[in-house]
């Protein structure tokens, strides 16, 4: 029964570790299951491991236990399940090992048909277990009184009774706001960009190592011995271009503030510019674009090391991007365009990310899909939520 | 030690920590799994509470390990004192033998859990705070339940298998073979409801009109926008605590007219007490 519901949660994209499907075998076979509720709630301890993730297996709980009838499971149901998770199990026998309480000189025994043999009769064994008292499910009449819950056509769910409790529990849906990534907030923007630090070790050997001297005094017997390292300190840097111009990116400012505060306070050599829709010949270094322009041709002189971050949503007219005279900004002309000036960036900067506010879903079907395209192919994209910033400080720490 | 399990009773709260019937559930389940909790959710939602809770319920001993963000997983095991084995070689007044290693071994707080002649509550504090690695050199601690010393080429067994809560205030996962590890649970913020009862059990005279006013103005200052860290339970308590020394406090007149005294008990953090004192006189 709850088998199919197993395979369904996997089928809707939640990660379930394969080894979560015999560990709530073991709870149910403790007697710590005793009613729908309980099943309920063991279950996504068990299975579930992001709150993220709660709102659905809430829904898809309802509409799977909604007037069902709560069944053992077959034994071919069971033998199906085990062929098609064994590769997974097997993947980390430790755990196989350490779940099914096995000897491991005779896991190591067994050939693949016997190994499956032997999980079946684990499954639905009907003798007591060496820890006594409690068996696998699949006893059918058998079972403890505790098991009540489950017996074949004992109980139907959703009917009167324990069972529809739980699916009143699920229907309400306690979890629905856990259940999207939403805005990223300041704290989970300092939490990742913290990691694109990285300290080296340059300059004089003249910081000591009190743990390496004490124990390599000890290890000489106490004759002292003092060891230096060399200091450590962060030489990454970085540069933050921002799109603060046009109504396209006035839903993101806050976002983006919030980037650029953490960024400031996390990084000692940051620079940060601005451009409106795409950068060209000129970036700014104040915010209103006016009094500090700095030629985007000078970049060539920078530390090639510099990570290069450009924030901005990437939607724009097609010449926008493409046309030599591209720029929209009154009075400002020049004779290459967007897509060349970006081009002139990857280049000279090798380690460099483009933060797409937008998220990643809307890249296809927003107005800007085909300048957002165009951009992919020369930076690479990823989204301002959590993960899309955690998989850029990766790819910008990252040595080429 | 299937046995000593089964010898526990099973875990029904404590009188001062007001305990969710879902939640008391998954730690049973936990217990007789034999398996690590990990709790999620945000800070002041009773995480750390609740491993003290099990420990008093369960009449075990409670040991606490902090995870700092520089920590090294073997920290958390034991630690050889060096500095003192160097003073005794040089100075050599103390009883110990300095040429036997193993008595300068100090158990961590890991290792202290594994050495007790008793069943122990283990927390984990805060996981989060640490690298990865970190918790990846755990995760193998714990599935083994031992660990080697490597300067006396010892292995530390578990004696008893301790129960193991692990709290995560990140909203980031951990990794996915941690996470297959343990169970997992979310506490989610209290709802108003759930914190009368909270407020109840902490202030057991509270006056219903006062538990009103202050859970209704404590809410509607959680919506205060842009605070890095929203005021918690444990704000609230104090709050209330400071509140109820103060003569001049009434509660019929607590919000009005921008009236919300001591803000700085449940806004910490300067940038947040400004934004705080904005929206409530806006």
């Amino acid at each position: 029964m709850f088998i199919p519901f197993f395979y369904e949660l996997r089928a809707l994209g939640i990660p379930i570790p394969p080894t979560a499907f015999l560990r709530l075998q073991k709870a149910l076979n403790l007697g710590m299951v005793n009613s729908m509720e309980d099943f309920y709630i063991a279950a996504r301890a068990i299975m579930i491991k992001s709150e993220k993730y709660f709102d659905l297996y809430d829904r898809m709980f309802a509409h799977y236990f909604e007037g069902v009838e709560f069944k053992n499971p077959s034994d071919e149901e069971l033998e199906e399940a085990i062929r098609s998770m064994l590769l997974e199990w097997l993947k980390n026998p430790k755990e196989l090992i350490d779940i099914l309480g096995l000897d491991p000189e005779q896991f190591k025994k067994y050939t693949a048909e016997e190994l499956i043999k032997y999980l079946l009769e684990r499954l639905k064994e009907q003798n007591e277990r060496h820890d006594g008292g409690s068996r696998w499910i699949g006893t059918g009449g058998t079972s403890p009184v505790g098991h009540s819950g489950y017996h074949p056509g004992g109980m139907r769910v959703g009917g009167s009774g324990g069972g529809g409790m739980a699916i009143k529990v699920a229907m309400e849906r306690r979890w629905k706001e856990y259940a999207y990534d939403g805005p990223i907030d300041s704290s989970q923007m300092a939490e990742a960009l913290k990691r694109l630090r990285h300290l080296t070790p340059t300059g004089p050997m003249d910081e000591l190592n009190i743990d390496e001297t004490i124990y390599q005094t000890v290890r000489n017997g106490g004759e002292i011995d003092i060891i230096y390292d060399r200091r450590l300190k962060d030489k990454l840097k970085v540069i933050l271009m921002m799109d603060n111009g046009g109504w396209s990116m006035d839903p993101y400012i806050e976002v983006c503030r919030t980037l650029f505060m953490y960024a400031n306070s996390n990084f000692k050599d940051l620079k940060t510019y601005y451009f409106h829709n795409c950068v060209y010949d000129r970036v700014y270094a104040d915010p209103p674009r006016q009094t500090k322009p700095m030629k985007t041709i000078d970049f060539s002189r920078f530390d090639p090391e510099t990570r290069l971050i450009i924030v901005g949503d990437g939607s724009m007219a097609p010449y926008e991007l493409g046309a030599d005279d591209g720029n929209i900004e009154y009075g400002e002309y020049q004779s290459r365009s967007g897509h060349w000036w970006l081009q002139f960036l990857a280049r000279t900067f090798p380690h460099a990310a483009w933060l797409n506010p937008k998220t990643k879903d809307y890249w296809e079907i927003t107005a800007g899909a085909y300048t957002i395209s165009k951009i992919m192919e020369i930076f690479p994209m990823f989204d301002l939520t959590l993960e899309g910033l955690d998989s850029a400080v990766k790819h910008l720490v990252k040595k080429q | 030690m299937m046995k000593d399990v089964k010898n526990l009773k099973e875990f029904e709260g404590t009188e001062s920590y007001v305990l969710d019937p879902e939640l008391r559930k998954i730690v049973n389940i936990t217990i007789a799994l034999e398996m690590p909790l990990l709790l999620k959710g945000e800070p002041g939602t009773g995480k750390t509470l609740l491993a003290h809770a099990i420990a008093q319920d369960l009449g075990l001993s409670l040991i606490v390990l902090n995870v700092k963000s520089n920590m090294k997983a073997v920290e958390s095991l034991y630690q050889y004192d060096t500095l003192t084995r160097l003073n005794d070689a040089r100075f050599g007044d103390s009883k110990r033998n300095v040429k036997n290693i193993e008595e300068y071994i100090r158990m961590g707080k890991i290792g202290q859990a594994f050495v007790s002649d008793a069943k122990v509550v283990l927390l984990i504090d805060e996981i989060d705070k640490a690298d990865t690695d970190f918790q990846d050199d755990l995760l193998d601690v714990l599935d083994q339940m031992s660990f080697d010393i490597m300067e006396i080429d010892k292995t530390i067994k578990a004696k008893h298998r301790p129960i193991v809560i692990i709290t995560s205030n990140a909203k980031k996962d951990l990794s996915d073979p941690f996470l297959g590890r343990c169970n997992f649970h979310h506490i989610a913020f209290p709802n108003q409801e759930m914190m009368h009862s909270i407020v109840a059990a902490h202030f057991p005279e509270i006056e219903k009109n006062v538990a009103n006013a202050v859970i209704n103005t404590f809410y509607s200052l959680r919506k205060v926008p842009n605070v890095e860290k929203k005021p918690s339970t444990r704000e609230l308590i104090n709050w209330i605590r400071a509140l109820n020394n103060d003569p001049k406090f009434k509660a019929s007149q607590l919000g009005k007219d921008g009236n919300v005294p001591y803000l700085g008990v449940l806004f910490k953090k300067s940038a947040d007490l400004e934004q705080a004192k904005a929206y409530i006189n806006h």
